[in-house]
């Protein structure tokens, strides 16, 4: 049982502009929004409250530029507040991110029991601000999970491994976990939801805000120096031969079949260790 | 409980609701998208003179790209350009003209005015139907949960093809033959590149409007100047469009390649598409304004004006928002929708479009799209050419020439003439 979920959304432009000529970056407040992992993250974070009969609060760092998205959270029957933060794309890059950690552990006012944040953020991106809440809170965190969900009593995250493995966990609480934008969609509030929250005041802590953990001397486009390459050699024959491997001897292709599926199964493995791609230690397959 | 829903919070929705609201009743704005005026395209020029009794000094917080102080209209043919062109300074100060703006811009300021007079605004809701008792409009439908939405007045604002006049019957489901397509393509270029080449200081800005662009499809083109970047794009009649296989981009194109245009939009990398339908069927063809219960504006009515000289739409839609919301009140006690016919009727709304109800078929009339352009070109160019030691022709014998080799008869002129100047009078 819980008393306290706290969702660590983050909402933004999720389409920066780069000028194509100055390479000057702007950000549409207008266009603020949730990315899929954020959106998954208060969905999980909605759905675990809602079974544990907690309060769910979700929390985000940004400008009065958040507040409509905050708005629509709040009409799902969550309540929200926002950490003042604002500044430029590049101040934001700046950011300190571990500051940010402690802006929006104190902006939570409690011990939470659960924090759900998105597994990497839209554009600061560094996916490191899960792990400096844990540190904060003092708690366990369990980063990159696909699914989040209540199995009797126990709190159960999966997530990927590598060659396709999947990893399940019991996860004690309290706990931070980062989810990815996969298995579930934000939902949508009723129509009379909406416009109960249409014009709700969104919260706004105060807190000590965050700085930056790097001083910006400038910003400008990545301009790279071309590389400098030697001129070709040879004539423009040779040249064009050895692009072109025209008039190299090659593998004839392989006609395969007609066959039956096993066989071509079995062709195409044959293929794929004959050209290096397999060994049958590794896969355990037997070759026929 | 809601006294007004109003479907759509383009300039018409949000002009609409902003009335209704200052006049003390529940209104309620739904928007599909996620904010105003993300899912709209328009040339981009606005005239907000309809503006003036609404929010005073609007032009001192109006989202704008640059004020228009030079309007030119330029007649192309393939490798011809003929242009009139004029300027003034009075456009650039207090109270202005017209403006060029971005839509997402501009639509998310009015809508803004409406909110702060106490209309709802809902967005990402869809509006999927009406809710009619008897004969009469009580609600919408929308996508969500409990979506269902009453109120004694619906103003439809949903645009082009307004999906709430064709559920009321009041507009068939199809009718290519009075729409136009709009094709834009927004073109980023350094302000002071456009400054340079549109001969423009600060804030001034250029509004060019172009016919004999679009290879023999009734319509025309333009070229206008935003802040950093230019607005070109054509707007050809669906019907002919589709008729003649050739894709819209291609006219764009064309027109990028024009010599009289190519200079301008030389060096500019394209930063956005967009498309959209206008109804430039005028006067004869408006959408039944009202049923009861529901009043249509905007784009939706086809109140749109494409008269040649003139071609506007987010005026009208405002004006034609404008005169819903200040009638709402009335409409909702007596059940009548004739104050807002009449207010419309008394207004420019109306008055414009049935004082130019001929231009449209004139001015998409194929002598004038196709032949009038390649016509006066020829004649300003042999006015022009000198051809010394020959002697200089005289202009009736220029202007037979012209004619002659564009198969225009000079009783077609006169005739032209005459109708131009009773429908323009």
């Amino acid at each position: 049982m819980a008393d306290l979920v706290v969702v660590l959304a983050r909402c933004t432009d999720l389409r920066v502009e780069v000028d194509p000529l100055t390479g000057a970056i702007s950000r549409d407040p207008r266009a603020a929004a949730f990315s899929a992992s954020d959106a998954a993250a208060v969905e999980h974070g909605l759905r675990l409250g809602s079974a544990w009969g907690a309060r769910t609060l979700v929390l985000t760092a940004g400008g009065p530029e958040c507040d409509a998205r905050l708005r629509e959270v709040l009409s799902l029957g969550a309540e929200v507040r926002r950490v003042p933060v604002r500044g430029s794309y590049v101040e934001e890059l700046a950011t300190d991110e571990r500051a940010l950690a402690k802006a929006l552990v104190a902006a939570i006012g409690g011990r939470p029991d659960l924090v759900v944040c998105a597994d990497r953020s839209s554009d600061r991106g560094t996916g490191a601000l899960p792990a400096f809440v844990a540190h904060e809170l003092g708690v366990v965190q369990a980063p990159g999970l696909v699914s989040l969900e209540l199995v009797g009593d126990d709190l159960m995250g999966e997530r990927r491994l590598d060659y396709g493995r999947r990893e399940r966990m019991r996860i004690p609480l309290p706990a931070v976990c980062s989810v990815e934008g996969a298995g579930v969609r934000l939902r949508r509030a009723s129509l009379p939801a909406s416009l109960a929250a249409a014009s709700a005041v969104v919260p706004v802590a105060e807190v000590p805000l965050p700085g930056p953990a790097v001083r910006v001397l400038g910003a400008r486009a990545s301009r790279p120096r071309p590389r400098h390459l030697p001129a070709p050699t040879g004539s423009s024959r040779e040249r064009l031969l050895a692009l072109t491997g025209a008039l190299l001897s090659h593998e004839p292709p392989t006609v395969v079949g007609p066959v039956d599926a096993p066989e071509a199964a079995d062709a195409l493995l044959d293929f794929l260790a004959r050209n290096g791609y397999l060994s049958e230690a590794r896969t355990g397959w037997a070759l026929s | 409980m809601t006294d007004v829903i109003v479907v759509g919070a383009g300039p018409a929705g949000a002009a609409a609701a902003l009335m209704a609201a200052r006049d003390g009743l529940e209104v309620v704005l739904l928007e599909r998208g996620p904010f105003p005026g993300s899912k709209n395209a328009y040339g981009g020029v606005v005239y907000g003179r309809v503006l003036d009794d609404v929010l005073p000094r609007w032009w001192e917080e109006v989202p704008v790209q640059r004020w228009v102080t030079r309007r030119s209209t330029m007649v192309l043919t393939d490798t011809q350009a003929l242009t009139v062109d004029f300027r003034t300074t009075a456009w650039g100060e207090a109270p202005y003209n017209g403006c060029t703006t971005f839509r997402a811009d501009f639509d998310g300021w009015l809508a803004g005015k409406a909110v702060e007079a106490g209309a709802h605004l809902v967005v990402n809701t869809v509006a999927t139907g009406l809710i009619v008792e008897g004969n009469r409009v009580v609600g919408v439908r929308t996508d969500r949960q409990d979506g269902d939405l009453r109120a004694p007045l619906v103003i439809a604002a949903d645009g082009v093809n307004s999906f709430l006049a064709k559920e009321a019957g009041l507009l068939p489901r199809t009718q290519a033959k009075h729409l136009t397509l709009g094709v834009k393509e927004v073109l980023s270029l350094p302000r002071e590149v456009i400054d340079e080449r549109f001969g423009v200081r600060g804030d001034e800005g250029v509004d060019v409007e172009l016919l004999g662009c679009t290879r023999g499809i009734p319509g025309g083109g333009f070229v206008y100047t935003n802040r950093d970047s230019l607005s070109v794009g054509v707007v050809v009649s669906l019907e002919h469009l589709a008729a003649s296989k050739v894709r819209p981009e291609e006219l764009i194109a064309d027109l990028k390649a024009h010599p009289a245009i190519a200079p301008w939009v030389e060096g500019a990398e394209l930063k956005e598409y967009t498309a959209h339908l206008i109804p430039e069927g005028g006067y004869d063809h408006l959408t039944p304004l009202s049923t009861a219960g529901m009043l249509v504006t905007g784009d939706a009515a086809g109140l749109c004006l494409a008269a040649g000289l003139w071609l506007e739409g987010v005026n009208f839609a405002i004006g034609s928002g404008l005169a819903a919301g200040r009638t709402a009140r009335r409409i909702i006690e007596t059940g009548d929708a004739k104050p807002y016919r009449a207010a419309l009727k008394d207004s420019f709304v109306l008055k414009d479009h049935k004082r130019l109800r001929g231009a449209p078929r004139l001015v998409l009339s194929e002598r004038v799209q196709q032949r009038y352009p390649g016509l006066v070109a020829d004649l300003v160019e042999g006015l022009f050419t000198v051809g010394n030691p020959t002697a200089k022709p005289g202009a009736l014998r220029l202007l037979r020439g012209a004619a002659k080799n564009n198969g225009v008869k000079l009783r077609h002129l006169v005739a032209d003439g005459l109708a131009g100047g009773r429908v323009f009078k």
